[in-house]
């Protein structure tokens, strides 16, 4: 009979915001995507200078060794090789001197590991010197990849961080907003009373109410899912990740959606006040998001992890081709059901405000 | 034999932690009939509506609405009932005739040939947005969701904030014409006027508690006449002593009292002075009201 009157009237109150907010991630998805090739390509630059220095390293038991080699300079008298943890070589090790283009060094072990160093080659002229090139001894990419866990010069690794980072925080801080206002402004616009005189249960309310936000979450995710595969294909990256990976990929996040929906309605019914409630809402996904981070970034701390939805959806293992995992999906939605089974329960007994 | 009350609330509570909401209520309001429920501010009213609406748990007691179970059968009620609260709210971005369509749809009713009658009776512009109208206006728009469904039952509270007096008139001619059509309106009201003007029954709460049900017009017969006589001289104030006759106070040659029985003894004790002005009044619901809660609630 009157089923679907509020999912209809929710959209007719808020289609203007709920357009407007597609269109900025489909921007801002499409934008980034579109990036990836210079964020790439800055990752992979070399060293200025090292085009200028041959390196070979030789290891040995406890020690490695560094011959490093380059061209003659004429009007060198002799050369100084600098060396240092950094590029910068605040306070480097010096060895003035050297005649010839060739030179080795030894680096002995320091805890069990051979020190990752810069090595600056300087010509020294009537005292004065010409820098003439530099070099490491490590793989500098290698080591950003390893601090940062994830390699920028792969499409993949690029849309992990911003999957990670920015889609999350975006997306999940908007829906928890909507969500809470979509009951909380009944409250605050003092239409409450009104809607739940008519013949339409509190459990029917809220339902179609979740359900409207739901679904715009799922059209949302569906639009950025398109979009990121379109502006894949038209870096002709589609061979890296491909175009259900990357559509299933970002479609899978709706379950983890649902959760911070439904925590988010549960807040708007147990405050009913929409200031609060968009406080707990923020709080909600900033705390998910926080702990996400820490558990994957520091050592020792991964078991915050487990007190967070998020790791329930590995988008990175989904970028690299890994299965999905329905256990978690399914946890994620039953997680989802009990929360807003909670949240009609609350509903269905509490006084409203006059 | 009455017919079956519309609304029977029997013992019916509700206290918010310490502070009692009302307590111990009991009221009926009947089949065709417009009941004037009135109190000032903080007595109870609004929770006795919002409680027989099932907005507001009860604490005890039962409230019972054609014979229905206020929470048990709360859509089949609500089906049957029209509500305008006192703090009428909608949504600022819609049109009106979208936010009334919809209300419409909410109640299981497409016709809106009622919808459109009333919007026109009471120069209701349905394409302008919600936000924009006055207070008045936006409860023009209440008046019509609250009607519009054409249900048995119509519940409002404060119904006539923010409506210019031609307004009021119009609406309590729309009150008229509806009780004449046997649907029942309970009403909530601080403006006594319209209460006298309208209602045929009255129930005045006080501090959450029921003070009194009364048809309005034996109630002021209940409550008396002021008697005031000017007198050339002094006084016996013997001759008031008389069953019936209250509050009697004398200044100087000016004598008032409130008579509720015995009026003919009262004349002719008085007439055995001489007399130089007289004159009898019947309260007003407003006086009633005052002099109701000035006495603490007796009423005498």
């Amino acid at each position: 009979m009157n089923l679907g009157n509020t999912i209809v009237m929710e959209l007719k109150s808020n289609w203007r915001g709920y357009l407007v907010f597609i269109l900025v991630m489909a921007f801002i998805v499409g934008g980034f995507v579109q990036a990836f090739p210079s964020v790439a390509g800055a990752f992979e630059d070399d060293l200025k200078g090292s085009e200028y220095i041959e390196i070979e390293v030789e290891d040995g038991d406890g020690y490695q060794d560094v011959t490093l080699s380059w061209d003659e300079v004429e009007t060198a008298d002799n050369y100084t090789l600098k060396m240092g943890p950094t590029p910068s070589m605040l306070v480097p090790n010096e060895i003035h001197g050297i005649e010839g283009s060739v030179h080795t060094v030894r680096l002995e072990e320091v805890d069990g590991e051979i020190p990752e160093m810069y090595f600056v080659i300087v010509a020294v002229s009537d005292g004065t010197g010409e820098f003439i090139g530099i070099e490491t001894n490590f793989d500098r990419a290698e080591g950003l990849i390893e601090f940062i866990g994830l390699d920028y010069s792969d499409l993949r690794g690029v849309l992990s961080m911003f999957w990670g980072v920015f889609f999350i925080l975006l997306i999940g801080i908007y829906i928890a907003y909507i969500s809470v206002n979509s009951v909380s402004k009944d409250y605050d616009d003092r239409r409450m009373d009104i809607l739940l005189t008519k013949p339409i249960s509190r459990r029917q309310y809220l339902l179609e109410k979740f359900s409207t936000v739901s679904l715009y979450s799922l059209m949302l995710l569906v639009v950025v899912g398109l979009i990121t595969v379109a502006s894949v294909y038209s870096l002709g990256e589609l061979d890296t990740v491909s175009a259900s990976t990357l559509f299933n990929t970002t479609v899978l996040s709706w379950p983890v959606f649902l959760v911070i929906i439904s925590a988010t309605f549960l807040a708007a019914v147990y405050l009913e006040n929409s200031k609060k409630a968009v406080g707990f809402a923020f709080l909600f996904v900033l705390i998910q998001f926080g702990l996400d981070t820490v558990g994957s970034m520091a050592s020792g701390m991964e078991y915050l992890k487990d007190f967070t939805v998020l790791s329930y959806w590995d988008h990175e293992a989904l970028f690299y081709g890994e299965a999905v995992n329905w256990t978690q999906v399914g946890l994620l939605f039953l997680l989802s059901a009990l929360l807003i089974g909670a949240a009609v329960m609350l509903f269905e007994k509490k006084d409203v405000p006059g | 034999m009455r017919k079956k009350p519309v609304i029977d609330i029997r013992g019916l509570s509700k206290y918010y932690g310490d502070v009692v909401g009302i307590e111990g209520l009991d009221l009926k309001v009947y089949p065709g009939e417009i009941m004037g429920f009135l109190g000032p501010n903080g007595a109870g009213k609004t929770t006795t509506i919002r409680a027989c609406l099932d907005l507001l748990q009860k604490s005890k007691g039962e409230v019972k609405i054609f014979g229905l179970d206020s929470h048990e059968d709360s859509l089949e009620i609500r089906r049957r009932t029209g509500y305008l609260p006192g703090d009428f709210g909608m949504y600022n971005d819609l049109k009106v005739k979208t936010i009334l369509r919809y209300l419409l749809s909410q109640s299981g009713l497409s016709d809106e040939s009622k919808m459109l009658e009333l919007a026109e009776r009471l120069d209701l512009d349905m394409d302008r947005r919600y936000g924009e109208l006055s207070k008045g206006n936006r409860q023009k728009v209440g008046m019509v969701q609250a009607f519009m469904a054409d249900q048995d039952l119509i519940i409002l509270d404060e119904p006539t904030t923010g409506l210019d007096p031609l307004m009021q008139q119009k609406f309590y001619d729309l009150l008229r014409e509806e009780r004449e059509n046997g649907k029942t309106i309970f009403m909530s009201s601080h403006i006594l006027a319209e209460v006298e003007e309208v209602c045929d029954r009255v129930a005045i709460i006080r501090k959450g508690r029921l003070q009194v049900v009364e048809d309005i017009s034996s109630l002021k017969e209940k409550m008396g006449k002021k008697l005031v006589v000017e007198f050339d001289d002094g006084v016996d104030p013997e001759i008031f002593k008389i069953d019936g006759v209250k509050d009697v106070k004398i200044e100087g040659r000016w004598v008032t009292m409130i008579v509720t029985r015995n009026l003919d003894q009262v004349i002719k004790n008085i007439s055995k002075q001489n007399i130089i002005n007289m004159s009898l009044e019947t309260f007003s619901l407003d006086q009633l009201f005052l002099t109701y809660y000035s006495s603490g609630g007796s009423g005498t």
